[in-house]
């Protein structure tokens, strides 16, 4: 098994300040969906990460630690996250994306 | 290398893979888009081999986003790690024989402005600092003292590292790399004095820890270089294998390094700088007007 980072929703979309996808290495991974957490009141939006391309670096946990000092983000092992966006359940809309969860491990 | 050869061909629009078909409808391709709506927008990038974590890979990926016409640009590189990611872009890329990345776009520029005029086709060259200031040394030097308009960007990780850890000139003196183990006997080479002296209009170095620089950086390099003269950029993009960086720590030995050895710096010629207020609406480089007389 191995490490993706995850985010915390309910952490992230108090501020969902765009961070650490500008320090994310992989592109197309930690990705912006302007609805979620609106439902708990939130107005910005949160990040989420497309668990298929993290190569698991954590830089964006230091991003968001030590840069943005918002501590929303942390290492899990994929078996360990029920459920997760993936590349193939990303909608991109004009100016942000959604995703459909579903577990991240095959099978 | 226009808007044409980022459409769906008739008919072929089902059988596009998704990640083709985000990029055709929700890519960057005939829009501005900026590294501050990144996670918004599908980038050009696709996945690829580099290692977790690399900050090669992050200043790559940046520098795709900040190309100000990425749909009229063609990327050049060589042997080295970061052809494994710029080759994986909807960017035509060129590979070069290792070193001889300056040669072959110097070649490709000229020959584009023959075949488009003054439609701006921008060629940018993206190589290791050993493809770059070893190798490719003579071509490179030789390609700024000709004044041949294209950008040349260094990824200077100090070290060879698709190779396993040999030094190059840009590695710094005293460092003790796998396939060095007697540590560098010389100074890093000065590329960025050399780059001024060959006659570059644009010159400066970067870190991929402030990725708003990279793409001001990146754009400006690449409008200079469509008509002013040659441009280079020489970022510190490290190696987090050969220099053993936690890849949780990579973003922090960048800063360490920016506050070191790689402070930002930025040359522009008077007359790039003109250009770029004139033609590019840059309003730092406008003419300052006239200071208020003050009291005798
Ligand atoms: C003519 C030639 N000599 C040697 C090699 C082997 N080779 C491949 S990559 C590389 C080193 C690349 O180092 P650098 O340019 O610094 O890029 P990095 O991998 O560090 O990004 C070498 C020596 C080659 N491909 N061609
Ligand atoms: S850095 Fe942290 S708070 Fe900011 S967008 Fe990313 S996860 Fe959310
Ligand atoms: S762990 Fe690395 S690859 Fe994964 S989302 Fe964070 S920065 Fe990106
Ligand atoms: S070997 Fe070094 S420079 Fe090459 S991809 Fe890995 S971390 Fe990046």
């Amino acid at each position: 098994m191995y490490l993706v980072a995850d985010i915390n929703v309910d952490i992230c979309a108090q501020t969902s300040c765009k961070l650490c996808t500008q320090f994310c290495p992989e592109a197309n991974t930690i990705l912006y969906n302007d609805q979620a957490g609106k439902e708990k009141g939130y107005k910005y939006g949160a990040a989420y990460v497309a668990v298929d391309r993290c190569k698991g670096c954590a830089q964006c946990v230091w991003v968001c630690d030590n840069m943005a000092k918002h501590h929303a983000i942390t290492m899990i092992m994929i078996d360990q996250l029920p459920k997760a966006a993936i590349t193939d359940n990303v909608t991109y809309g004009e100016k942000s994306t959604t995703a459909l969860l579903a577990s991240p491990v095959v099978g | 290398m226009s808007l044409d050869y980022v459409k769906f061909s008739p008919g072929f629009e089902k059988f596009m893979p998704k990640e083709y078909r985000d990029m055709v409808e929700h890519g960057p391709f005939g829009k501005k888009v900026s590294v501050s709506q990144m996670g918004s927008f599908k980038e050009i990038l696709e996945e690829h081999p580099m290692c977790a974590g690399c900050a090669m890979t992050l200043f790559i990926r940046l520098s795709m986003i900040s190309f100000p016409n990425p749909e009229d640009t063609i990327t050049v590189g060589t042997a080295g790690c970061g052809r494994l990611a710029i080759s994986q872009a909807a960017i035509p890329f060129v590979y070069g024989n290792y070193g001889d990345q300056n040669g072959v776009a110097s070649g490709l520029s000229r020959g584009l402005r023959l075949r488009f005029g003054d439609k701006p086709k921008d060629v940018v060259v993206m190589v290791g600092d050993g493809g770059m200031a070893d190798i490719g040394f003579s071509a490179t030097l030789h390609s700024w003292f000709r004044k041949e308009k294209f950008t040349t960007i260094m990824l200077d990780n100090e070290v060879y590292g698709n190779t396993g850890g040999q030094e190059s000139g840009m590695t710094n003196r005293g460092a003790v790399l796998k396939m060095a183990p007697l540590g560098k006997k010389f100074e890093k080479m000065d590329m960025v004095g050399m780059a001024k002296i060959a006659g570059c209009a644009y010159v400066a170095t970067v870190v991929p820890n402030n990725p708003r620089r990279v793409e001001t950086v990146i754009k400006k390099a690449v409008l200079i270089a469509r008509e002013v003269g040659p441009a280079y950029i020489q970022a510190y993009t490290s190696c987090n294998i050969e220099y053993a960086i936690p890849t949780d720590k990579v973003m922090e030995d960048a800063k360490n390094v920016e506050g070191d050895r790689y402070q930002f710096s930025e040359y522009i010629t008077d007359d790039a700088k003109q250009y770029l207020a004139e033609r590019y609406g840059y309003k730092e480089f406008l003419p300052k007007p006239a200071a208020a007389v003050t009291k005798a």
